[in-house]
Formats: C-alpha cells, sequence, structure tokens
C-alpha cells in the first residue's frame, strides 16, 4: 500500500512537471493569479526591490525568448476573403489608430496623426493603388504568405485580431483618399 | 507493487529522453549582419551612425537638435562626462557611493565583485564574465545582488539601489574602452546564444529585436526611433529621461513589452546572453557613466 502511494505519487508528479514544461516557461514574469499574468518590473527610487506590475495584456499566450519556450511559432497562413467584404470603416479606423488594438500608426503614416511611423510605407492615399480586398485582407493576416521575410505582425495566424476587425481594416484602407 | 514504481522510472525516462533529444521549436529569424568582428566600430557597416558619435567631444551640436537627425547620435551626448547637468543618473551616483560604503565597509563586498585591493577603476570592464563557483556566466548587476546579500543587504537585480550601486562603480572605469573577449570559452558561448536570440522573432507581434535595431533602425515608430546596437552597453544603467533608472534587463523588459513578447525575469541566462551579445558589439567604446537618455 505504501510503495503504491509512493509509487503513484511519483508519477503524478512526473505529469505535473511534464504539463508545465509543455505549457509556460518557468523563467517569464508571469504571475498566473493576477488579472492580466503578465507582469513588468518597476525601479522605485532608493529601494533595493523592484515593484512589479501587470501589463496591460496577457502576452504568455505566444513564444518568448525562453529557452524553454518549447512552443512552435505559427507558420505563414493563405487565406481566402470569402463573401462579400462586410467592413466597417469607421470602425476600422478604431483599430488601427489604437496602440492597444491594431497599432497600425506605430508603423506607417495615417490620415490626420502628426506622429505616423515610417517603419512601413504610407497609408495615405492608399484607396488609388488600386490593390484587391483579398490582397489587403492576407497583407493584414499574414504578410508572410505574399513575402516570406516579411517582418509585419501577422495579425490573423497569431490571433490578434478577430476576421471581422480585420475586414474592417480592409474598409478603412480602401476609403484613404 | 512493484509496478507503479516501474512505470513511473519509465515516464521520467520518456520525459528526460524526450527533452534531450527535443528539438528548438519553429522560429523566424531575421537574417544576421556582420558580426565577425564585433566592437563599436562595426556600425560603420550598419547604420553608418559611428562616424556621427564615435569622438563624443566632436558630437555635432546640430544633429543632436534634430528631431530627424538626433537619432544618428546614439544619444552619447547625454553621457558623462560631455553631459553634466544635474540628472537622475548623476544622483543615483550619489545614493549607490552611499550604499556601497555601507557594504563595504570591511572590503569584503568590492572583493567579492573582483576588485583587487579595493581598487574599483577598471572593475566594470571585467563584466560580463564567467564565474567557475556558479557555473555560469552573470552580468555585473547580477553580481551586485550576490555580493550584497552576503552583506546581508538585498539588492535585487534591477532595483534602482542596484543599479545605483552599478553606477558608482563603473564610473571608476569612465574612458577606458569596453573589451571583453568573446572568441573562447562559455563567453563566446554566451554571446552566440546571445546573437541568435537577438535575431529570434517571437511574440504577437512576431518581432525579434533586430527587427527595429536592424530592419527598422532609423525609421520612426510613433516618437521613438531605434538606434543602432553597437556601442550602447558602455552607459547602462542609465537614467530614462521619463523618470526611470533602470538597468540593461529592465529595459529589455520594456523593450519586449513595447514589441508584443513575454518579458523574461531579470538575470535569466537569455538576458545575460544579450547583454553578453551587445557588451561585445561595444567593444573598443568607453564606460560613460553616468548616463542620460529618453
Amino acid at each position: 500500500m505504501n510503495k503504491k502511494t509512493i509509487g503513484l505519487a511519483a508519477l503524478a508528479l512526473v505529469a505535473g512537471t511534464a504539463v508545465q514544461a509543455a505549457d509556460l516557461p518557468s523563467n517569464i514574469l508571469y504571475d498566473a493569479n493576477s488579472e492580466k499574468k503578465t507582469l513588468w518590473p518597476q525601479p522605485v527610487v532608493n529601494s533595493g526591490v523592484l515593484k512589479y506590475n501587470e501589463h496591460r495584456q496577457d502576452l504568455s499566450r505566444w513564444p518568448t525568448l525562453s529557452y524553454e519556450d518549447k512552443r512552435p511559432t505559427r507558420k505563414a497562413e493563405t487565406v481566402e476573403l470569402k463573401g462579400d467584404l462586410n467592413g466597417d470603416a469607421k470602425r476600422g479606423k478604431e483599430i488601427a489608430m489604437n496602440t492597444q488594438r491594431g497599432n497600425c500608426w506605430a508603423c506607417h503614416v495615417l490620415p490626420g496623426d502628426p506622429q505616423g511611423g515610417t517603419g512601413g510605407p504610407t497609408l495615405v492615399g492608399f484607396k488609388h493603388r488600386g490593390y484587391p480586398d483579398s490582397y489587403v485582407y492576407q497583407t493584414i493576416w499574414d504578410r508572410r504568405a505574399i513575402n516570406p521575410g516579411a517582418i509585419m505582425p501577422p495579425y490573423g495566424t497569431n490571433g490578434v485580431l478577430p476576421e471581422q476587425d480585420i475586414r474592417d481594416l480592409v474598409a478603412f484602407l480602401q476609403s484613404l483618399d | 507493487m512493484r509496478k507503479p514504481i516501474i512505470l513511473a522510472s519509465l515516464a521520467l525516462a520518456a520525459i528526460a529522453g524526450g527533452a534531450a533529444a527535443a528539438e528548438k521549436p519553429y522560429r523566424d529569424m531575421i537574417p544576421y549582419i556582420d558580426y565577425s568582428n564585433p566592437a563599436a566600430s562595426g556600425d560603420a557597416k550598419h547604420t553608418n551612425t559611428y562616424q556621427y558619435w564615435k569622438d563624443r567631444d566632436k558630437l555635432d551640436p546640430a544633429r543632436v537638435t534634430s528631431g530627424q537627425l538626433n537619432w544618428t547620435t546614439n544619444w552619447k551626448f547625454m553621457d558623462a562626462p560631455y553631459n553634466d547637468t544635474l540628472h537622475g543618473g548623476y544622483v543615483a551616483q550619489d545614493r549607490g557611493e552611499e550604499l556601497f560604503k555601507r557594504l563595504n565597509a570591511t572590503g569584503a563586498f568590492a572583493a567579492c565583485l573582483g576588485a583587487r585591493n579595493n581598487d574599483l577603476k577598471g572593475l566594470r570592464l571585467q563584466y560580463p564574465q564567467f564565474r567557475e563557483d556558479m557555473n555560469r556566466v552573470v552580468g555585473m548587476e547580477a553580481m551586485i545582488e550576490q555580493c550584497a546579500e552576503k552583506q546581508g543587504m538585498k539588492l535585487e537585480n534591477g532595483s534602482y539601489d542596484n543599479s545605483a550601486v552599478s553606477i558608482y562603480i563603473g564610473a571608476f572605469s569612465n574612458g577606458m574602452p569596453i573589451k571583453i573577449d568573446v572568441s573562447k570559452g562559455p563567453l563566446k558561448e554566451s554571446f552566440e546564444h546571445g546573437k541568435e536570440l537577438f535575431h529570434t522573432r517571437v511574440g504577437w507581434t512576431n518581432f525579434a529585436c533586430a527587427t527595429c535595431h536592424v530592419n527598422l533602425v532609423g525609421k520612426s515608430l510613433r516618437g521613438q526611433t531605434p538606434t543602432t546596437h553597437f556601442g550602447d552597453a558602455s552607459h547602462w544603467p542609465t537614467y530614462r529621461t521619463k523618470d526611470e533608472l533602470q538597468s540593461l534587463h529592465v529595459r529589455f523588459t520594456e523593450c519586449n513589452r513595447n514589441a508584443g513578447t513575454q518579458p523574461l525575469k531579470i538575470g535569466s541566462q537569455e538576458y545575460t546572453d544579450i547583454e553578453v551579445f551587445l557588451t561585445a558589439l561595444t567593444n573598443g567604446y568607453p564606460v560613460s557613466l553616468p548616463s542620460a537618455r529618453d
């Protein structure tokens, strides 16, 4: 009885370790009991300890730089835009010009933004460039499917924005004069 | 009776074998640029801004004050001794002196860090280093935490007080060029790992450090312009003008968050390897503390 219990306990321990190893690395700044999970360290003047704050979103869902992280990066997805675009340009603008959502303006110039980024091409006058909706949709979903070395975030493949948000963004871009 | 134990052993063996055989998970990479002879001057073949910041006393004021060209000075205009306006880095240096004197009453703290006869000059150049007793490569701030603990003081790696002590000690090496040897042994291994991590794409953005510092260097990212990763490591910890004293590892956690990547623990092997990589890319450039940057 005793031996059996020990044996079972050993099994449980092994299983527990395996689950953790397959799940999240042990050396990330993370608190499973906090609301947002992801933590960031804040130095406090004249203090020998860091203050840990919650980040605005849980970033542990995606691969990290940890050597323990065995989760693969998702490869490029080719997608087809099905049916009518059915996008809301006004909603798309709210997603594009919001640092905590699409954050498109970090890298692109958008009309009315004095701080626009220059990491990617300007999006001013986009409607005159004649790109089909399906091509714009694929680019936002995962640009790597068009250009394997592309650095634009794969919003669809990585589950950052849902399909409707991407449809709204396409509608917004195709409205830019 | 025996069966569960055998099963448990089998399971353990399978996991151990699996871990050993486990391949690296798939990652997209940013292609390497030339790191064959790591040194600050290597930037000449990258952003070619080295010419504007290598001679700090000849920094062009027009470049420094230009919103478009400021990034090409690599923030060297806010380094000591060229910037002696009283910023938070100097306040931290004073705090560091006070803490150091308390910690080093017997000389054991400085000796623990590797100083000979309490001489702090040149100590900064010995880091990052491989510690045989710990069997790992460590940065100066990691050792400050270790050695302070032996004196009964908690100086968590990345905390204000830890960075303050690091700035105080580091400033004794002001003007002395960084020169770590990453051509052999554990530092070479750490350098190679750091180089790989720097170019590894992760997070929801699928960005690497190199996405911003190789591909997008000099581009405007909503008010921030990424600078070259060459010649940077010799002025950390630094005072960020948003009023925060940051060690290099604390900065990495902010870089990670800005790029949509889950940050790692301060002092982790991964961050230490990136620190070694960046320090080697600063070889030949002098220690310059205290410093400030946006």
